[in-house]
C-alpha cells in the first residue's frame, strides 16, 4: 500500500496510506485530512499539488492542467493515483503560483 | 417543499396588470410598490482557499434602523465543500406576476466547480434553509457540467446556462429545473451552441440571447493570455427563437468583444435594446434589433492604464454591468481599475457618461473603507429596486482573484455602497457602509453576487 506524504508550503507535513487505485484527495479525506478541491472530475485546477517525489498517474485525462505544468510534476490530487510512495506539495498556494498576472 | 402553478397559463400576458403571482405588474409597478430593501442576500465562499469549510449564503443586514445593519446576520454553510458558488437566482419571477399561487421564495444555488445545484428557501428571511441538493452526478448524466446563470421562466421552473459538457469541455448548454426545482431535462439541443456562458430571454419578442466566456476546462483552473491567443475565449452573442430554442443568429463581437459576459436587456417587456460587457476587450456593446436582425454595436471603450513598472497597459476589465429598473442608467464596474460608472442610458445607442467613483483596484482614489484596506476593485454589482443605492462586492473567481487581487483570499471582500440621486445622475460612496467578509469565524471569505428578496434588475423580467 503506497504512501503519500503531503507537505504545504506552511511546512505542514502529514502522511497518509493509499489503497491500490485510490487517488490521493481520498486517500487525505479517509485519514480525516482536507485538501483543497473542486470539480473532482480533473478540470477546475483547484487540487492542484506537485509531485516532489515517488510516482502517480492520473486515472483520467487531467483536463484543468497544461502541458507543461504536468512535465513539471504537477497533478490534479482528485484524479491522481500514487503508484509508489510518494511526497506531494499541496494546498491552494501551489496551483496559485501557475498563474500569473499578464500585464504585470 | 413544493411550489404551486395555477392551472390558467398566460394568455392574457401582457394586458394584465393587476399581479396575483410573484413580482411587479410592470418595471415602473417595481419601483413604486417596492419597499426599501433590508436583507441582502450575498454568495460567500472558501473554495480555493485554505479554510476548511463550504461556501455559504449569507444573509447580509441592509435596514440602516436595525442594530445589526451591515452586517452577517447568518450564514446559510453548503452541504460539501468546494462548489464555488457564483451567480444564484430565483424559483420565480415577474416574468410569473400572472400566476397564481406561485411565489418568489427559493434561491437556486449553482457550484460552478461542483455542478452541485443547492435549494435553498427563504421562507423565514432571516433564517433560510437548505431544502434540496441537486448531485453532481445529476447534472452530469445529462451531459452538461459548471452551472452559472440562473433564470426562471414564464410559469414555474428554472433554466440555468451550463459552461460545458460531462468532461468540462465545450459543448455547454442549458438546463431545465421543473416547478419542484427538481431536473427536468437539457433545454437545448447539444450543438446550438460551443461556448455558453449568461443568457436573457425577452418572452414579448420570443427572443432570448446568450454569451461566451470559455470552456470549463479552460477558465477555472486560472486565466492564461495563451488561451486567448488560442481562440479558447468568447467573443460571440447568440440570439435563440426562445420558443423554439435554436439559434437564429450569431453575431461576432471580434477582437474589441473580447469575453462578453453579462446579458442585460432593458426591463421594458417592449425593449428590444440591451447590452453586454466585453470583459478583456474592456467595451460595452450595445445589441438591439433593426430591420429584422439583431446587431451589436460598441458603444464605450474603457482605455487601458499604465502602471508604472508594469509591462503592459492594464486593461479595466468591466466584469459586471446591470440596467437601472427604469431603463434610464447601465451601471458596471472597472474590477482591475478599481471603478463604479453609470451612464445615461435615455438613448441607447449612445450611453452618455453620468458618474463614477474610484474606489479600489490597482487605480482607485479611495483606499480604505471605515479602516478597512480595499485591494479588489468593484466586481458584482445590484442596485436598489428604486434605483437610489448601488452595492457591490469585490471577488470575481476564486482562481482569477489569485491571479490579480490575491488579498481576497488573505483578508476576504468587502460589500459596499454607493447612494444614488437617478434624477440629478450622480453617486456618492457611503463611507459608513462596509460589510466585511474578511472578519468572519471560520475565516475571511469571498463574496460574489448579491440579491434581494423582493426581486432586482438583474433577474427580473416581464412577459
Amino acid at each position: 500500500m503506497p504512501r503519500v506524504s503531503l507537505e504545504w508550503t506552511n511546512g505542514r507535513r502529514e502522511t497518509v496510506p493509499a489503497r491500490p487505485g485510490e487517488r490521493t484527495l481520498e486517500a487525505a479525506e479517509g485519514s480525516g485530512i482536507d485538501l483543497p478541491f473542486g470539480c473532482r472530475i480533473g478540470v477546475c485546477g483547484t487540487c492542484t499539488g506537485r509531485v516532489l517525489s515517488g510516482e502517480m498517474r492520473h486515472v483520467e485525462s487531467p483536463r484543468g492542467l497544461r502541458e507543461r505544468d504536468s512535465r513539471d510534476g504537477y497533478v490534479l490530487t482528485c484524479i491522481a493515483v500514487p503508484s509508489t510512495d510518494c511526497t506531494v506539495e499541496v494546498g491552494t498556494d501551489v496551483r496559485a503560483r501557475l498563474f500569473e498576472n499578464p500585464w504585470r | 417543499m413544493s411550489t404551486h402553478t395555477a392551472d390558467s397559463h398566460g394568455e392574457e400576458g401582457h394586458s394584465h396588470h393587476e399581479t396575483v403571482g410573484p413580482g411587479y405588474a410592470t418595471p415602473q409597478a417595481a419601483i413604486e410598490q417596492s419597499e426599501r430593501e433590508r436583507v441582502a442576500y450575498v454568495v460567500g465562499l472558501y473554495t480555493g482557499t485554505d479554510v476548511d469549510a463550504p461556501d455559504f449564503l449569507a444573509v447580509v443586514d441592509v435596514d440602516p434602523d436595525s442594530g445589526t445593519y451591515g452586517e452577517i446576520t447568518d450564514r446559510i454553510e453548503m452541504p460539501t465543500k468546494g462548489d464555488e458558488l457564483h451567480h444564484f437566482g430565483w424559483n420565480a419571477c415577474s416574468s410569473s406576476c400572472h400566476m397564481e399561487g406561485l411565489e418568489r421564495r427559493y434561491l437556486v444555488m449553482p457550484g460552478n466547480r461542483s455542478s452541485r445545484i443547492t435549494i435553498v428557501d427563504t421562507e423565514n428571511r432571516a433564517h433560510p434553509e437548505i431544502v434540496r441538493v441537486i448531485d453532481p452526478e445529476e447534472v452530469h448524466e445529462l451531459d452538461l457540467s459548471a452551472p452559472h446563470t440562473v433564470h426562471c421562466p414564464t410559469g414555474g421552473g428554472v433554466m440555468i446556462s451550463m459552461l460545458g459538457n460531462a468532461e468540462g469541455e465545450l459543448p455547454g448548454g442549458f438546463l431545465e429545473l421543473n416547478e419542484d426545482l427538481e431536473i427536468e431535462g437539457r433545454w437545448d439541443l447539444p450543438g446550438e451552441i460551443e461556448m455558453n456562458y449568461d443568457f436573457w430571454y425577452q418572452p414579448r419578442h420570443n427572443v432570448m440571447i446568450s454569451s461566451e466566456w470559455a470552456a470549463p476546462e479552460t477558465y477555472q483552473p486560472g486565466f492564461d493570455i495563451e488561451d486567448v491567443e488560442a481562440g479558447k475565449y468568447g467573443h460571440r452573442l447568440h440570439f435563440w427563437n426562445w420558443e423554439e430554442k435554436t439559434v437564429e443568429q450569431t453575431v461576432d463581437l471580434g477582437e474589441e468583444g473580447m469575453v462578453p459576459l453579462e446579458v442585460r436587456f432593458l426591463h421594458s417587456p417592449e425593449a428590444t435594446h440591451g447590452y453586454v460587457n466585453a470583459a478583456l476587450s474592456s467595451n460595452i456593446f450595445h445589441f438591439f434589433e433593426a430591420d429584422g436582425e439583431w446587431h451589436a454595436e460598441k458603444v464605450i471603450d474603457f482605455e487601458g492604464r499604465d502602471l508604472e513598472g508594469w509591462e503592459m497597459p492594464v486593461p479595466a476589465l468591466p466584469t459586471d454591468i446591470l440596467v437601472s429598473m427604469d431603463d434610464r442608467y447601465l451601471f458596471g464596474a472597472n474590477w482591475l481599475h478599481g471603478e463604479v460608472w453609470m451612464y445615461d442610458v435615455s438613448d441607447p445607442a449612445n450611453p452618455r457618461h453620468a458618474d463614477s467613483i474610484s474606489v479600489g483596484g490597482y487605480f482607485g482614489d479611495v483606499r480604505e473603507v471605515k479602516g478597512r484596506e480595499l485591494a479588489a476593485g468593484p466586481q458584482m454589482v445590484q442596485l436598489s429596486l428604486d434605483g437610489e443605492r448601488l452595492y457591490w462586492t469585490t471577488s470575481l473567481y476564486s482562481t482569477w482573484d489569485d491571479q490579480f487581487f490575491p488579498e481576497e483570499k488573505e483578508n476576504g471582500s468587502v460589500m459596499l455602497k454607493a447612494d444614488v440621486d437617478p434624477r440629478r445622475g450622480t453617486m456618492t460612496l457611503d463611507e459608513e457602509f462596509l460589510v466585511d467578509f474578511g472578519d468572519l469565524p471560520d475565516g475571511p471569505a469571498r463574496a460574489h453576487e448579491i440579491r434581494w428578496p423582493d426581486g432586482d434588475c438583474t433577474s427580473d423580467v416581464w412577459q
